[in-house]
């Protein structure tokens, strides 16, 4: 599903690079953890891959299509492939909780009785189908995280990016929007997932990327898969 | 196709009601720059209009050392009035002319009882057409005047129109590039008003380019915006102008120039309105369009 070669980032006036030759390979369904300290280039590996940043050196392919060298126009449909979820829920507080989640179809030119129906079944997912007619900053900070979710898993992505999703949550919290990532992984979404967090890791077991100053340094697999 | 329009206009008027400060900021700069272009157009076009009327009362005057003979007067008068240049020739007698001071001098007319009727020429008075009421037909007219009559005296006031003229066209010079001026400036303050209500709408724009929003469809409900914005703004300036036209243009046109109380000041036609409001939908849209080339970025 998602291939690196080489692949390296250098932003202009840094002296060093912020992903350094990055080989990687993941496959359909997969589910990771992408780990590191702040500035090993977890971001950025995010980043690269819904095409915000594109690499200095190397190629990225998601889907068989190489988004190395892909051009404007054709970034809207990539990115209509993949979810993006962050630490800071990036919602629209002057929209409700419906007009938010409904924003990611709308913009995609999908009908309203589609958008009507499917939006209402995603929030519903994530146990929000009573806080529709919500403004984002009425919710707490797990329901705006889950409104966000909801808002990347509306339209299906192949694959949902996750940057620090819980860096503002409580462990609860956590653990509640891990099920939510989980479940759309069990249907078949690739997820990746950067966090420093290492007590996700321990209690839902998967795949361990690990980045230091934008190298992988680690790449280990739980014992069971 | 219907539905994605509905749904662009709705987003044009959402986002409307949901930054109402922003939206009324950006429509009171269009509406009061345009005001100001359109209210210097009509300062500019009145005094046009008051140099035109000023023109036509460019004539010559020429004071004859003896009247001409009666049945020589209609032949004379045809022959000034085939110059070229001249529109409208007035035979003053030499009786018309003392009825003329008489009354001019009105109570005290009794000064000129007893006074030889005889005693102020005979004159022709001519009207220039408009092409030739500048100091070259006046020069030519002079010329054709002396080969023709036996001028005692010429009046034609030369100095004033040189000097009219003069301002006439340094008006139309200072019209246009102060009117050049206004417009760029007009254009940059609605330019930036708008860029400053995207930057605050920013995090918008990049959501909806997360999500995989087209530049097309995030362009469109901002450049209608624009356009409501602008046609509000446009239809606002007119009311603007009305009341400027009322309470300042006029007072102090009035007051400043001296018009005549025959003369009607002059206010946009029904197409220049339609045009005013039109330039403040194009004002609108170009404002957004160059604004969010800045903040799209994909």
């Amino acid at each position: 599903m998602i291939q690196f070669y080489n692949v390296s980032k250098k932003y202009s006036g840094d002296a060093a690079a912020a992903v350094k030759d990055l080989t990687l390979q993941v496959g359909k369904g997969e589910f990771l953890y992408i780990t590191g300290a702040s500035g090993a280039g977890k971001t950025t590996l995010l980043r690269m891959l819904y095409a915000a940043e594109k690499p200095t050196r190397g190629q990225i392919l998601i889907d068989r299509q190489n988004i190395s060298r892909i051009r404007s126009r054709q970034i809207p449909f990539l990115r209509r492939k993949i979810g993006v979820v962050f630490q800071d829920f990036k919602l629209l507080q002057s929209r409700t909780v419906y007009e938010n989640v409904a924003f990611a179809l709308e913009a995609q030119g999908k009908k309203r009785y589609e958008v009507s129906k499917k939006v209402y079944q995603v929030l519903k997912e994530v146990g929000l189908e009573h806080r529709l007619q919500r403004k984002p900053l009425e919710l707490s900070g797990g329901e705006q995280q889950r409104v966000a979710i909801a808002r990347a898993l509306v339209v299906d992505p192949l694959i949902l990016l996750a940057d620090e999703p819980s860096g503002n949550l409580d462990q609860t919290v956590t653990f509640e929007i891990m099920d939510l990532f989980k479940r759309a992984n069990a249907r078949g979404t690739t997820v990746l997932l950067a966090t420093h967090d290492h007590s996700l890791n321990q209690r839902f077991p998967r795949r361990v990327l690990t980045l230091d100053q934008g190298v992988l340094v680690g790449d280990q697999r739980p014992s069971h898969m | 196709m219907l539905d994605k329009i509905r749904y662009f206009i709705l987003r044009a008027l959402r986002n409307m009601r949901q930054w109402p400060f922003l939206c009324s900021a950006s429509i009171l700069t269009m509406a009061i720059a345009l005001a100001t272009v359109a209210t210097f157009f009509l300062v500019v076009v009145n005094i046009d209009q008051l140099a035109t009327r000023w023109t036509r009362e460019v004539q010559v005057v020429a004071y004859l050392q003896k009247p001409p003979a009666a049945q020589n007067l209609a032949a004379l008068t045809n022959k000034l009035k085939s110059f070229p240049e001249v529109e409208s020739v007035n035979y003053v007698s030499q009786s018309t002319a003392m009825q003329r001071f008489k009354k001019h001098l009105g109570s005290d007319a009794g000064l000129l009882d007893g006074v030889n009727q005889k005693l102020l020429p005979a004159s022709f008075e001519l009207g220039l057409r408009p092409a030739f009421r500048n100091q070259q037909g006046i020069a030519t007219v002079i010329e054709q005047l002396e080969h023709t009559l036996d001028v005692d005296d010429l009046h034609y006031g030369q100095k004033w129109l040189k000097r009219f003229n003069d301002f006439a066209k340094m008006l139309k010079f200072v019209g246009v590039i102060l009117g050049g001026f206004l417009l760029l400036g007009a254009l940059f303050i609605v330019s930036n008003t708008i860029k400053l209500t995207l930057y605050a709408r920013r995090d918008e724009l990049e959501i909806m380019a997360l999500v995989g929003a087209t530049m097309r469809f995030i362009k469109i409900p901002f450049m209608l915006e624009g356009a409501i914005q602008g046609l509000i703004g446009g239809l606002l300036s007119l009311v603007f102008l009305t009341l400027s036209f009322i309470f300042i243009i006029s007072r102090s046109l009035n007051s400043f120039w001296l018009t005549p109380t025959d003369f009607d000041l002059l206010f946009l036609t029904v197409n220049q309105q339609i045009i005013l409001v039109l330039a403040g939908v194009v004002l609108g849209v170009l404002g957004s369009l160059s604004s969010l080339r800045r903040f799209v970025r994909i």
